[in-house]
């Protein structure tokens, strides 16, 4: 009977680090689509947008888009540095997307809500460019956000983790 | 629908700056290995290759923060788009901050890193800019109506 072979000693793989570069590139490529789609359809766009805030779509639609788009991205940078995946940054990738999208939806009510209380010309087309406005930021900060917390946290874990015990 | 040609300022607005901050830079440095009879030919990466892009996105937040500041919009979305392009632009800036920093002590820093950084992060801020931009564009239609 032969001997066992020895247990091979596995390193543990590392935290996967993210940079706010990787999260800005993802972020401008969705900026760039949604400036291209208001150029090119400057009128079906925004309607589109219009409608779906109205049927009370926009918010859930944008945390489904922005949750994607964090995931993704989080998956492809651990799988290009073969890092592991940790908690804090699931958690906060799972969370902060839907804060951002519920927050900023309590917003622009209240946005709206003020526009439609002044006595302003042209009530209803400055009602749509503030949906836009708040639309595009959403999409915005559902991505850069999570990514940046993250970002800002990974040194204090890192300093936590290499303190002696 | 298209837009018409007269809506596309911002198109202008921010070729100013990609000229100005980018190209032009790069122009003067190939005039002057020109003038001076020297072989140098700097590409745009080398150029750059301390995080000046983002040093240039920094730049660019600043005005498109004024001008969205003086816009109709209401005052929380003033503040929201203000603050986001401006944690978008200190984050651009940090870069060429960041390896100054690492370069003045000695701590280890990669020019590459600090190339693809700053490029992906000034790319941000570049289309944020121009949406912005683009929105203000409508809004100030709108509101001149």
């Amino acid at each position: 009977m032969s001997a066992p072979a020895p247990a091979r000693a596995e390193s543990p793989r590392p935290t996967a680090i993210v940079r706010i570069a990787d999260a800005g590139l993802i972020v401008a490529c969705l900026s760039l689509a949604f400036g291209l789609l208001l150029v090119f359809f400057p009128v079906s766009f925004p309607r589109i947008l219009l409608h779906s805030w109205q049927t009370g779509h926009l918010t859930m639609a944008m945390m489904v888009i922005t949750l994607a788009v964090d995931a993704s991205l989080y998956l492809r940078v651990t799988y290009r540095w073969s890092g592991r995946p940790t908690a804090l940054a699931a958690a906060c990738l799972g969370a902060m997307p839907i804060l951002v999208a519920v927050g900023l939806s309590f917003l622009l009510q209240i946005v709206v809500s003020e526009t439609v209380s002044t006595d302003m010309p042209n009530l209803q087309a400055r009602v749509n460019e503030e949906i836009l406005a708040h639309t595009y930021l959403g999409l915005v900060s559902g991505v850069f956000l999570p990514f940046l917390v993250i970002r800002l946290l990974q040194p204090l874990k890192a300093a936590r983790s290499s303190r002696p015990a | 629908m298209m837009a018409d040609w007269m809506s596309l300022k911002w198109l202008l607005w921010i070729s100013l700056y990609l000229v100005l901050g980018v190209l032009m830079p790069w122009a003067t440095s190939l005039a002057w290995a020109h003038q001076h009879g020297s072989d140098l030919r700097p590409r745009p990466r080398q150029l750059f290759q301390r995080g000046e892009l983002g040093l240039i996105g920094m730049v660019l937040v600043i005005s498109v923060i004024w001008d969205l500041l003086r816009s109709p919009y209401m005052l929380q979305t003033r503040t929201l788009g203000a603050v986001l392009l401006g944690m978008a632009g200190t984050m651009a800036g940090a870069v060429w901050i960041e390896f100054y920093c690492r370069h003045s002590t000695g701590t280890v820093c990669s020019s590459e890193r600090a190339w693809r950084d700053s490029r992906n992060l000034a790319f941000l801020v570049f289309s944020m800019a121009t949406v912005v931009e683009i929105l203000l564009d409508r809004f100030a239609k709108v509101a001149g109506q």
